[in-house]
């Protein structure tokens, strides 16, 4: 009997194996990697001295100086999971809601909020850049054509205004994504359990608030999960858009992490970085899971 | 029909993993030449045929990866395309694999491929500091012995060589040469009067005056492209303090505690206040701006010399398109004659099994992308010109006159300086253009920061 659940544990061990490896090849090792790196100052160029090289916590001093700004950088990318969070996800909730009550071409609407998220970002961020374009784009047009506006207004242009525009479109183009991931578990809430709420009176709206919700509380977790640790790590589009600029304005830390590691040769900066978004990744993730666990829906501990 | 679809999906999946599994990407280009992918160990002895250098080594069958810039559009992108062709029928047991990448995301690819070791057999480059992290790093393949006979029988004036030397020693074949043009659409010019180039501060001033009153925007500059707004900044510094002065605050450590640097950012935010510059330049990418000046929606354009090719053409530019040198800004310490320029493209080749054979293929195509690339007007050029030059446009044969009476060049700052400090002064100078520092914080920032 022990033998046969020793080998059984072996084949467990056996078929995990394969995915273990890839895990800690691809995922810890470069962690690591990168940990042991941000302590050093190197330019990734040359062998690194771990002797001569090593500059202990010196490169996260740096991240806070005056000369990076990563901490405005960090800023950014927090308000930006705040408008995904406050924003996008209710937005997102209401049309997987109003989606999931088998409204007439549903599949249509499904497919037409989920085409952003198919759509290449470089090609998402050269359609917003002429949407933005100060003299010929159509946002300018409009609202020179409803006589709001007299002259131009540069969007990406001024430091007041672009991050707003960058985050305009980055909210925009993962409402479907969301929206996509609330709409399966809406549509998983049992209809007996809908059906009973409507047999005691309740409207459309208190069966989305006390049935439906609490049913998918445990999507919307994975939902605020993975926009707070996307705005952290938001990059591509804000590349395309603005490369952090203009005068920094629209700087996330993955643009200075880019141009720490490949633009200037500092290895050493860029992983630090790194380290950090990972860490507050991680944090958030584990904050989100315990304010959501909190309250099971019977309101209980 | 539900298992003819899913049976349409499964191949659709094998189709996409086998892509994946593709060395070459759409980005790559391989010539038609036999597959080989064997590398020789044989010895890079040389033979002349008819006069015309003929590469041993490159008879065998050898397969050379190359990484460059010249995507399509680029103004190199013919001379690339002719000179390949030539070394195709030369060396017909050469296989080129060639990555084109576009230029910003080029510096990071190569800077992640020397990091990785993954550098491929033959790259672009530019020369100055940004070359010499790569030599520093042990990654490059040293060139002395290839490029020695072209040296010696005075196809490469070793002046060209400088800026890719290190330690006594040539890493890189420089391929064209080009300075800061003034580029101007003389149309636009003659509606306000003038039928040349403003050669002085006051003429430049008067004609940016009259342009600016008759609702023209005198210049364009891409702010998205931090060193596009160098290419405005580094003429009218250099034409304020001189050459020599420029240069030893480049490349020789002297401080840039510099009065003269003051008043050159002083001037450049004066005439963006004048409204000298189309105010929505700073959200536009240089493709934005050039393509602004292209179609005749400002006066000037100030850029690098590669230009002269796209500017050449009538169906690109359907008006008037001259081209000079900026003026000069304080005439006691400055001339006419000092430009921003000189030999930065560069070809160089990696350290690696293949790298005899890379070595002369890059010198080869290296001379080649020059003579073509100065027919074709993408650039000065860097080695002897040879051949019938009828083809030279009018505007690249203006730039080698202003090149001819050079008397003073200073790389371009952001090649000259180490990758850090460069980038320090990068973000100092978009800091200028957005008006969010005056001279004294430019100056007091960098002389904190850099020195």
């Amino acid at each position: 009997m022990k033998r046969k659940s020793k080998s059984h544990s072996l084949a467990i061990f056996l078929f995990l194996l394969p995915a273990l490896i890839l895990f800690v090849g691809l995922l810890i090792a470069p962690i690591i990697m990168s940990l042991y790196y941000s302590f050093f100052d190197w330019n990734g160029l040359k062998a690194l001295n771990p002797s001569e090289d090593f500059l202990g916590f010196g490169n996260y001093t740096i991240l806070f100086g005056e000369r990076i700004q990563f901490g405005k950088a960090l800023l950014n990318s927090l308000i930006l999971a705040a408008l995904s969070v406050f924003v996008q996800l209710p937005v997102s909730l209401a049309l997987a809601l109003a989606l999931g009550k088998k409204i007439k071409g549903e599949r249509v609407f499904l497919s037409i909020y989920f085409m952003p998220v198919l759509i290449s970002t470089v090609v998402i961020g050269q359609l917003w850049l002429k949407i933005y374009n100060p003299e010929y784009g159509i946002l300018n047009t409009f609202l020179r054509a409803i006589g709001v506006l007299e002259g131009d207004i540069r969007w990406l242009g001024e430091k007041n205004l672009a991050l707003g525009a960058v985050f305009a479109p980055t909210l925009w183009q993962y409402v479907g994504y969301h929206m996509l991931l609330l709409y399966a578990g809406v549509k998983s809430v049992s209809p007996e359990l809908r059906e009973a709420a409507k047999l005691d009176g309740a409207t459309d709206g208190q069966v989305n608030r006390f049935v439906v919700i609490p049913s998918i509380k445990p999507i919307i977790k994975v939902s605020v999960i993975f926009a707070v640790t996307g705005s952290l790590k938001s990059f591509d589009l804000i590349y395309v858009l603005t490369n952090g600029g203009p005068m920094k304005a629209t700087e996330v830390p993955s643009i200075i992490m880019i141009r720490e590691l490949f633009l200037k040769n500092k290895y050493g900066v860029g992983s630090a970085i790194a380290v950090l978004l990972i860490l507050l990744c991680f944090f958030f993730a584990i904050l989100i899971g315990a304010i959501f666990k909190e309250r099971d829906i019977y309101g209980k501990k | 029909m539900k298992r003819i679809l899913a049976c349409l999906l499964v191949l659709a999946m094998v189709f996409s993993l086998a892509a994946c599994d593709k060395k070459d990407s759409n980005d790559n280009k391989t010539t038609d030449a036999p597959a080989a992918s064997t590398t020789t160990d044989a010895p890079a002895a040389s033979t002349t045929n008819d006069g015309e250098y003929v590469s041993s080594i490159l008879q065998n069958a050898v397969e050379l990866t190359l990484w460059d810039i010249a995507v399509e559009g680029d103004g190199n992108r013919p001379a690339y395309d002719a000179a390949m062709a030539d070394l195709k029928a030369k060396y017909p047991n050469v296989k080129i694999v060639e990555t084109v990448t576009e230029n910003e995301a080029y510096k990071t690819k190569i800077k992640a491929a020397v990091g990785a070791n993954e550098l491929p057999d033959i790259f672009f480059t530019w020369a100055g500091a940004f070359l010499g992290d790569f030599v520093d790093a042990g990654k490059v393949h040293c060139l002395d012995d290839v490029l020695k006979k072209y040296v010696d029988n005075g196809e490469l004036p070793e002046a060209m060589l400088g800026n890719s030397t290190y330690g006594g020693k040539h890493y890189g074949v420089p391929t064209t040469m080009n300075v800061v043009g003034l580029f101007a659409n003389m149309d636009i010019l003659a509606s306000v009067g003038y039928d040349h180039i403003p050669a002085t501060k006051e003429e430049l001033v008067d004609c940016c005056d009259k342009l600016v009153a008759k609702g023209i925007t005198p210049f364009v500059c891409a702010g998205k492209e931090t060193w596009c707004v160098t290419e405005y900044l580094e003429p009218i510094m250099e034409k304020t303090i001189g050459a020599t002065e420029l240069n030893d605050i480049f490349r020789n450590g002297k401080t840039w505690n510099n009065e003269g640097i003051k008043t050159s950012v002083a001037t450049l935010q004066e005439y963006i206040d004048k409204g000298y510059f189309d105010p929505n330049g700073i959200a536009l990418s240089n493709d934005e701006a050039k393509a602004k000046f292209m179609q005749g929606q400002c006066a000037f354009y100030q850029n690098g010399t590669w230009n002269c090719g796209d500017f050449s053409n009538p169906e690109n530019v359907k008006f008037n398109v001259s081209v000079g040198e900026f003026p000069v800004m304080d005439s006691s310490k400055s001339k006419a004659g000092q430009l921003i320029g000189g030999p930065s493209d560069t070809i160089a080749v990696s350290e690696g099994p293949n790298a005899a054979a890379a070595a002369e293929y890059a010198v080869e195509f290296g001379r080649l992308i020059c003579h073509y690339g100065y027919l074709k007007g993408s650039g000065l050029p860097a080695w002897t010109p040879w051949g019938d030059l009828s083809e030279v446009s009018p505007l690249m044969k203006t730039v080698t006159e202003i090149c001819n009476k050079a008397n003073g060049y200073v790389l371009f700052g952001d090649n000259a300086m180490s990758a850090e400090i460069a980038n320090i002064y990068l973000e100092y100078v978009a800091l200028v253009y957005g008006k969010e520092i005056d001279g004294e914080g430019f100056v007091n920032g960098l002389v904190k920061e850099i020195g």
